[in-house]
C-alpha cells in the first residue's frame, strides 16, 4: 500500500517535472541553446500566476493561459533581441549568456518580489480524495492532467502543423526554416517563446503544489536539465516519461534511503547514466 | 620586452602589498589572488582543450578537506595537509578523467556538476569529514603568509601556462579543442592529453582549496563544493580571455574588484549588475578581453560590430 | 609493379556495417611501397569508410589491417599517426581558429614516430610544406578565413607535415577548377618521388587516369574491379556502376 502511494506522489510529480523540462528539451534541441535561465522562467511563470490569483482573483488553472502569453512574449523578446546575437558563437557563450539572464531574473525577481516564500492556495488546495487507500491531492492530480495536456498539444504542434514541421525541420539545419519561408530569426524567437510559455505553465502549476522564491532556478534549471537528457530531445511525450521517472525515484528515494544520501545517489546516478549512455549523439553535441 | 618589464613591474608591486597595504586590502588580496588561481587552473583545461568543466569545486573541495581533515583530524602539519589534499585531487581526476572526458559539449559541463553535487553529498555524511557541521582548522593569525602563498601559486599557475602555450604539449591541447578528431588523426593522444590537462587543472585547484582552508580556518560541505566557485572560475576565465596567458588572471582581478566594489553597499545591486556583466561580455567579446584588446588595436570600436555580425544569426 | 615490392599496407577481409547498412563489406587490396591507388566509386560506395578504417577513426567489424607487417586494425588513430599513416578529410578539417601556420605546425609536431619536439623546427618544416602546396602568402590568415581551394591544399600540407609513409587523400580535388587539378596532380606525383606511398579517392577521371598506376573499384562496399586505370575504365561492370551513371 505504501509503495503504491510512492508510486502515485511520484507520478503525480513526475508529471509537473516533465513539464518543466519540456520547454527545456524544445530550446535546446531546436536552437542548440542548453538554457541555464529555464528555472528563472519557471520561477516568473510562478510569479505570473500567484499575482493573477492574488492580485485579481483569478483562479490558478484559469491563470495559466493568461501566463503562459504572458512568457511567451518574454522569451520571443529575450530571443529575438538578446539570444539571437550569439547564437552561432561557442557552447560555452550560450551557457554563460543564459547563466547571466538567470542571474539577472532572479534579482529583478528579489527586487519585485522580495525574497519572501509565496504559495499559490487556492479554496480547493488542501481538498483530497481516497482511492482504495491511496490519497490523492486534486490541486496535484489536476496540475499533473494539465501537464500531459500541455505535452500532447506540444506533439501535436510539432507533427500535425506547418509550423511544427518548420520548428523541426530547423533543428536538423538552419537553413531548412528558408524553405518553409520562415525568416530563422523569426522562427528561433517562437521557439523559444514557446519554450519560455511551457516554462510559464510548469511554473504555475509549480506555485499550486510547492512553494516560489526567486531562487527556486537553480535547481529547477538542473532538475529539467537530468530530464532532458533521460527523456531525449526529440520527443515531447518521452521528456514527460523522462519526468515520471525522476518522480518516481525521488519519492521513493528519499524514503526508502532517507533524505541525506538523495543527492549523493541523484547526482552520482546523473554521472553514470552519462557516461554509460552509448549514444553516439551524447558525445558529438 | 617592455611587456615583460610591465609584467614583472606588477609582480614586485602584489609581492611587497603586505609592506604598503592595510589589513583589509591584504585579505582582499588572498581572495583575489585564489580566485585568479582558480580561473588559471580552469584555463588550462578549459581554455585549452575547450572542455568546459562546471565542476571544478570537485577538486577545490578534495583540496579543501584533504587539507582540513589532516590538520583538525591526525595534526598533521599544513604543507603535508597541502600535500595530501592536492595527492587526492589529482587522483579524482586521473580516475574520472578516462571516462568522463569521452562525454563533449554540455554533456561534458554537467557530468562535472553531478560529480562535485555527488561528492558535496558524500562528504555531508562522512564522519571523518565531520558530517554537515564541517571542521576547525588550527588558528594561524598570519595573513602575510596567506598572501604570499597565495601569490606563489598564482605564479606558478601562470608560469604553468605560459609554458603550455609554448609547448608541444599545448599545441595539442588547442588542437584537441579547435577539432579532436582531426587532432587524433594527425598524432595527438587526445585521451592521455586531456586527462593530463585535467590533472593540472585539478593540482592547482586543489592547492587554491587548500590554502584558503587553512586562511578561513573553517570548512563546511556548501563552502568547499560551493556550486557558484564553479561559474565563477568559468565567468572569470572566459571574461579575460580562455586560452590564453595572462587573460584569465586580468579577468579575475577586475571583476573580483567590481564584485567587492558593488557587494560593499548592496549585495542584491552587486549580484545584477554581475549578471549584467556577463550578458554584456558574450554579447561584445565572446572571445575575451585579450581579444578585445588585440581587435581595438587593430580597427577601433568596429569590432564590437564585427564580432556581434560574426555570431548573430 | 606493385607485385614486385613488399606490401606496405595490406587489407584482409575488411568489413564496416552501420545499423543493418554495409558500408565496406569484405574488401581486401594491397598496396605496394611507393605506388599510387586510385580509389573510385560512385557516391555512398563505402570509399571514405574504407579511409577511415584506414587512418583508425573507425573500426572495422571484421577483417585485418596489416602496415608494413603489422597488425594496426585495432590501434588508436595517433598510434597509425606515428607509425605514418597520414589522411585528409573529405569534409574538410582545419582548426579555425588558428593560423595556416599553426595548422600545418600540429602535423609536424605530432606525425609520424610522434613527430618533431621541437616547436621551432616544427614550424620551419610547416613552412616547407606550405611552400610546396602554395600557401606560402597565407602563412597568417585564420584557417576559417581561407576559401575552398586553399582549404584544400591546407589539408593537404597538414597531412603533408606528418611526413607520412602511407598517405590517404579523400578527395583532395573535388571543386577544383581544371588549372587546379592539373597543379594538384603535379604536387602528388611529386609526393609519390619523395617515397610516399599513397591512396586517392577521387572523381576527376582524367586526374586518376593520369595519376594512378592502379585503379580500385568500390560499389555498394564491395570490390568490384581492380587492376590497370585503362583496363578498368573499360571494364562493363565498372562502366555500368560508375561511369554510365555520370555519362548518362
Amino acid at each position: 500500500m505504501l509503495f503504491a502511494q510512492i508510486l502515485v506522489n511520484g507520478v503525480l510529480l513526475g508529471g509537473l517535472y516533465g513539464l518543466m523540462a519540456l520547454g527545456m528539451a524544445l530550446v535546446w534541441g531546436v536552437l542548440n541553446i542548453v538554457n541555464l535561465a529555464h528555472g528563472a522562467l519557471i520561477m516568473l511563470g510562478g510569479y505570473a500566476v500567484y499575482f493573477l490569483f492574488t492580485g485579481a482573483g483569478i483562479d490558478p488553472f484559469a491563470a495559466l493561459p493568461i501566463a503562459m502569453a504572458g512568457m511567451f512574449c518574454v522569451g520571443y523578446l529575450l530571443q529575438r533581441f538578446l539570444l539571437n546575437l550569439i547564437v552561432r558563437s561557442a557552447l560555452l557563450n550560450t551557457l554563460l549568456i543564459t547563466f547571466g539572464l538567470d542571474v539577472v531574473l532572479t534579482y529583478l525577481a528579489q527586487l519585485a518580489f522580495s525574497a519572501d516564500f509565496r504559495t499559490i492556495n487556492p479554496s480547493y488546495a488542501g481538498a483530497n480524495f481516497t482511492l482504495g487507500g491511496i490519497t490523492v491531492p486534486l490541486a496535484r492530480l489536476a496540475a499533473f492532467a494539465v501537464a500531459l495536456l500541455l505535452a500532447g498539444l506540444v506533439w501535436l504542434l510539432l507533427n500535425r502543423t506547418r509550423l511544427g514541421r518548420a520548428i523541426r525541420a530547423t533543428a536538423q539545419n538552419l537553413v531548412a526554416a528558408r524553405l518553409y519561408g520562415v525568416d530563422p530569426r523569426q522562427l528561433y524567437a517562437i521557439t523559444f517563446g514557446i519554450g519560455a510559455a511551457l516554462a510559464g505553465a510548469a511554473g504555475g502549476l509549480y506555485g499550486v503544489v510547492a512553494q516560489i522564491t526567486p531562487y527556486i532556478g537553480t535547481s529547477l534549471t538542473a532538475k529539467s536539465f537530468v530530464i532532458a537528457i533521460i527523456g531525449g530531445l526529440d520527443n515531447p511525450l518521452s521528456v514527460v516519461l523522462g519526468g515520471l521517472v525522476i518522480g518516481i525515484a525521488e519519492s521513493a528515494g528519499s524514503l526508502y534511503l532517507g533524505p541525506t544520501f538523495t543527492d549523493v545517489i541523484s547526482f552520482g546516478l546523473l554521472v553514470l547514466i552519462l557516461v554509460a549512455r552509448p549514444a553516439r549523439s551524447l558525445r558529438t553535441a | 620586452m617592455l611587456r615583460w618589464a610591465a609584467i614583472a613591474a606588477v609582480a614586485l608591486l602584489l609581492a611587497l602589498l603586505p609592506l604598503y597595504g592595510d589589513a583589509v586590502t591584504i585579505q582582499y588580496g588572498i581572495n583575489a589572488l585564489l580566485v585568479a588561481v582558480l580561473a588559471q587552473a580552469w584555463n588550462i583545461l578549459g581554455g585549452f582543450t575547450g572542455y568546459a568543466s562546471f565542476g571544478n569545486s570537485t577538486f577545490y573541495g578534495l583540496g579543501t578537506y584533504g587539507t582540513a581533515i589532516a590538520m583538525a583530524q591526525f595534526g598533521l602539519p599544513f604543507w603535508t595537509g597541502l600535500l595530501l589534499g592536492a595527492a587526492l585531487a589529482m587522483l579524482c581526476a586521473l580516475l574520472v578523467g578516462i571516462p568522463i572526458l569521452r562525454l563533449r559539449g554540455p554533456y561534458f559541463a554537467i557530468a562535472t556538476l553531478g560529480l562535485s553535487a555527488a561528492l558535496s553529498a558524500l562528504v555531508a555524511n562522512l564522519d571523518i569529514a565531520g558530517r554537515n557541521i564541517g571542521l576547525i582548522l588550527p588558528l594561524t593569525r598570519n595573513d602575510t603568509l596567506f598572501y604570499e602563498a597565495s601569490l606563489a601559486l598564482l605564479a606558478a599557475a601562470t608560469l604553468a601556462v605560459a609554458w603550455l602555450s609554448a609547448s608541444r604539449f599545448g599545441m595539442g591541447l588547442i588542437a584537441i579543442r579547435e577539432d579532436e578528431d582531426a587532432a587524433a588523426v594527425m598524432g595527438v593522444n587526445t585521451t592521455l592529453y586531456k586527462v593530463v590537462a585535467l590533472v593540472l587543472s585539478a593540482l592547482f585547484t586543489a592547492v587554491a582549496g587548500g590554502i584558503h582552508a587553512y586562511w578561513i580556518t573553517f570548512i563546511d560541505p556548501a563552502s568547499a563544493f560551493d556550486s557558484t566557485l564553479n561559474v565563477r572560475m568559468v565567468i572569470m576565465t572566459v571574461f579575460g580571455g580562455p586560452g590564453t596567458v595572462l587573460g584569465p588572471v586580468v579577468g579575475a582581478f577586475i571583476l573580483s574588484a567590481i564584485y567587492e566594489a558593488l557587494a560593499s553597499s548592496i549585495s542584491t545591486a552587486a549580484a545584477l549588475f554581475f549578471g549584467i556583466v556577463i550578458v554584456l561580455a558574450v554579447i561584445f567579446m565572446p572571445r575575451g578581453l585579450v581579444d578585445l584588446g588585440w581587435g581595438f588595436r587593430r580597427m577601433g570600436p568596429r569590432y564590437l560590430l564585427e564580432t556581434v555580425r560574426q555570431y548573430r544569426l | 609493379m606493385s607485385d614486385a615490392l613488399a606490401p606496405l599496407l595490406e587489407a584482409r577481409h575488411l568489413t564496416r556495417r552501420f545499423q543493418g547498412l554495409v558500408a565496406v563489406n569484405d574488401v581486401s587490396f594491397s598496396l605496394g611501397e611507393g605506388e599510387i591507388l586510385g580509389l573510385i566509386g560512385p557516391n555512398g560506395a563505402g570509399k571514405t569508410t574504407l579511409i577511415s578504417l584506414i587512418s583508425g577513426t573507425l573500426v572495422p567489424d571484421e577483417g585485418e589491417l596489416l602496415f608494413a607487417g603489422r597488425r594496426v586494425e585495432r590501434l588508436a588513430p595517433f598510434r597509425r599517426a606515428h607509425l605514418g599513416i597520414g589522411r585528409t578529410f573529405q569534409v574538410m578539417k582545419p582548426f579555425p581558429g588558428l593560423s595556416v601556420l599553426e595548422n600545418v605546425t600540429v602535423g609536424a609536431l605530432f606525425g609520424t614516430g610522434g613527430g618533431e619536439r621541437n616547436r621551432a623546427r616544427a614550424r620551419e618544416r610547416a613552412r616547407a610544406m606550405l611552400d610546396f602546396t602554395g600557401l606560402a602568402q597565407r602563412v597568417d590568415q585564420r584557417a576559417e578565413a581561407l576559401g575552398g581551394p586553399d582549404r584544400k591544399r591546407l589539408e593537404l600540407a597538414k597531412a603533408l607535415a606528418m611526413q607520412p609513409k602511407l598517405l590517404l587523400l579523400d578527395e583532395v580535388m573535388a571543386g577544383l577548377n581544371p588549372v587546379e587539378v592539373d597543379e594538384v596532380v603535379g604536387l602528388i606525383k611529386r609526393i609519390r618521388d619523395e617515397g610516399v606511398t599513397i591512396l586517392v579517392i577521387e572523381h576527376v577521371i582524367k586526374a586518376i587516369r593520369s595519376l594512378s598506376d592502379r585503379v580500385f573499384v568500390l560499389h555498394h562496399g564491395q570490390k568490384i574491379a581492380e587492376g590497370d586505370p585503362a583496363a578498368v575504365f573499360r571494364d562493363p561492370r565498372v562502366v555500368e556502376a560508375y561511369l554510365g551513371k555520370r555519362r548518362a
